[in-house]
């Protein structure tokens, strides 16, 4: 200890003139000590079979790519058409095309809005079925299958198949085909985010003797909310566009509006149409992206560092002289 | 009060982590365990709370053996036996009061618990638990505003809350600076002088074993090769549990000499 701490820093003897000035222990041949590099192989091989598939994919699609340079003529047209439509002095026809477009798209959300809550409901308690370190094995392997079933099986196909039979293809068949959709990625999603929980709080309120339950409510729950509402809410995302299509199928909303239009080649209420579907769409994506933004980050974050500064400085545990004894 | 009797616990993967433990530890005692990383220290205070199970031996806490096979059994053992860690284990993003109340859990019915209704009488225990840990001004704090020493702090309310019989400690001051160390420290020790409450820690620093322990006991290999009243604890002692030189990490190694 005593010489190390009498050597300065600057300016050392070095006998022999090494390249290394400024440390008298170093000795060339510690390099024999230095780890090999490890080897990247594995990856390096991942990344060509990804650019393989990638071209192979992209070749068998068969697309002609030239088509796609020479646009067809009545594309731009009919997109002449649509600006037109949309660019149209307001008459109070016009209002009401406008207005009827508003209309439907509210139904369009509206059918979103009960197929995410109806998936939101299911997803919980399946995320934590689906969570392995939650549920006992043979249980876990049994939703995991259901849900990937559920995931593999398109909106479109639950619209026309089950709930056609049961309610007539409208805005409930759709509804209701967008919530058990949901269901399979929801609750996919939320058991993930179970399965990441900081283990330490269920150790704790396990060794207090907290029941199965009473972890779940106390101490994964807190954790996993934030994230479970930003996946629900992107969800919501999802289901708009998602419902938009189902409406093509006759699941009412703004899908069969636009089916409608393209059937008399209305271009111009067809353009009015899409406007507002892009327009609402952004809207309710912005605000959803800021409440789930405000929900994984927490909102005061400036406050609660600060608060946490001034904690720091004072701190002492001085209980008070008349405290009871419990 | 708490009684193993030739105690061995066996991992699933084989390891030993006590070996024919032999240990009685009295009610009231202070006793702090040190040993290296490694020696069991953590599986001998895990295993009085059942969240390690022994797998041979006896072991009891209280009247009761410790029967790591029966849910009910280690979950009424549990009520009576409070924890902390090392990394205090709060659910940061409730308050602290939530988190003190976790401590009521055990009592507390399913239907009450899941509505966060708590009876009025186990809030008053959860304040009454803050402010014996002086910390009380910060009920209704997320837990994740708190420092470490504050956040320790909560921990030792959440297990007061309890109204515990043994409260077993690992590490508990391990990922603390030195002056809130001491400060948990003392208050493990007023509250273990105050009501009686049996208390088993683990710590890595042995200036701060002697300063509050009653007993010492030091472990390696998973067996207890050193029990003995503080005063018994010298230097030399601790040596012998550890096998090298309490300073044997300040040598410089041959070859860095010069």
């Amino acid at each position: 200890m005593s010489d190390s701490s009498s050597k300065t820093p600057q300016n050392p003897p070095t006998p022999g003139g090494e390249s290394q000035p400024t440390t008298g222990q170093y000795k060339p041949d510690m390099l024999d000590a230095r780890p090999v590099k490890p080897s990247k192989l594995g990856y390096n091989i991942a990344l060509l079979v990804l650019g393989i598939v990638f071209i192979a994919a992209i070749s068998a699609t068969g697309a002609d790519w030239g088509r796609l340079v020479q646009l067809p003529g009545n594309m731009v047209n009919y997109f002449t058409l649509m600006g037109q439509g949309v660019a149209q002095p307001l008459t109070a026809e016009v209002q009401q095309h406008w207005l009827s477009a508003f209309d439907n798209m509210l139904e369009s959300v509206q059918i979103a809005w009960i197929g995410t809550v109806v998936g939101a409901l299911f997803s919980l308690p399946m995320g934590f079925l689906a969570a392995r370190n939650m549920t006992p094995l043979p249980l876990y392997v049994v939703v995991r299958f259901i849900l990937s079933v559920i995931r593999a099986v398109p909106e479109i196909v639950f619209a026309i198949a089950i709930m056609l039979p049961i309610f007539g293809l409208g805005p409930l068949a759709g509804a209701l085909a967008l919530g058990i959709s949901s269901i399979g990625t929801l609750s996919k999603l939320i058991s993930e985010a179970i399965e990441g929980v900081d283990q330490g709080p269920l150790e704790s309120a396990r060794a207090s003797g907290a029941t199965q339950v009473q972890m779940i409510r106390w101490a994964v729950l807190p954790q996993i909310m934030p994230e479970v509402i930003a996946i629900w809410l992107y969800r919501f995302e999802v289901n708009i566009r998602a419902s938009a299509i189902l409406g093509v199928l006759g699941a009412g909303g703004i899908g069969s509006l636009l089916s409608a239009l393209f059937g008399v080649r209305a271009w111009d209420r067809i353009g009015i149409t899409l406007v507002v579907i892009v327009v609402v769409t952004i809207i309710i994506d912005q605000i959803s992206a800021w409440i789930r933004h405000r929900v994984i980050h927490g909102a005061p974050k400036k406050e609660a560092r600060a608060a946490r500064e001034r904690d720091d400085s004072d701190g002492v545990g001085v209980p008070p002289a008349g405290a009871h004894p419990i | 009060m708490i009684r193993f009797s030739n105690v061995d616990v066996v991992y699933p993967g084989g390891f030993q982590g006590l070996k024919g433990v032999d240990l009685t530890i009295d009610k009231g005692e202070f006793v702090v365990i040190v040993g290296l990383s490694g020696a069991g220290k953590s599986t001998l205070i895990r295993t009085i709370n059942g969240l390690v199970p022994y797998t041979s031996g006896e072991l009891t806490v209280g009247d009761e053996v410790v029967d790591p096979t029966s849910k009910g059994k280690i979950r009424r053992l549990r009520s009576s036996v409070g924890m902390i860690f090392q990394s205090f284990n709060l659910v940061t993003r409730i308050s602290v009061l939530n988190n003190v109340l976790v401590g009521r859990c055990s009592s507390t019915p399913a239907w009450r618990s899941l509505l966060g209704w708590y009876r009025a009488e186990d809030k008053e225990l959860a304040f009454q638990s803050l402010e014996r840990v002086g910390i009380v001004d910060k009920a209704y704090n997320r837990a994740s505003a708190l420092s470490g020493g504050q956040q320790q702090r909560v921990a030792i309310a959440r297990v007061l809350a309890q109204d515990p019989e043994v409260i077993l400690a690992d590490e508990p001051v391990a990922s603390l600076d030195p002056p809130t160390a001491h400060r948990v420290l003392q208050d493990l020790r007023r509250i273990n002088r105050e009501l009686g409450i049996t208390t088993i820690v683990n710590l890595h620093h042995l200036e701060m074993a002697r300063k509050y322990a009653d007993r010492v006991i030091g472990m390696r290999g998973g067996e207890v090769v050193f029990d003995g009243p503080v005063e018994e604890a010298t230097d030399a002692a601790i040596e012998e549990v550890y096998q090298r030189s309490l300073t044997a990490g300040d040598a410089a190694p041959e070859s860095a000499a010069h």
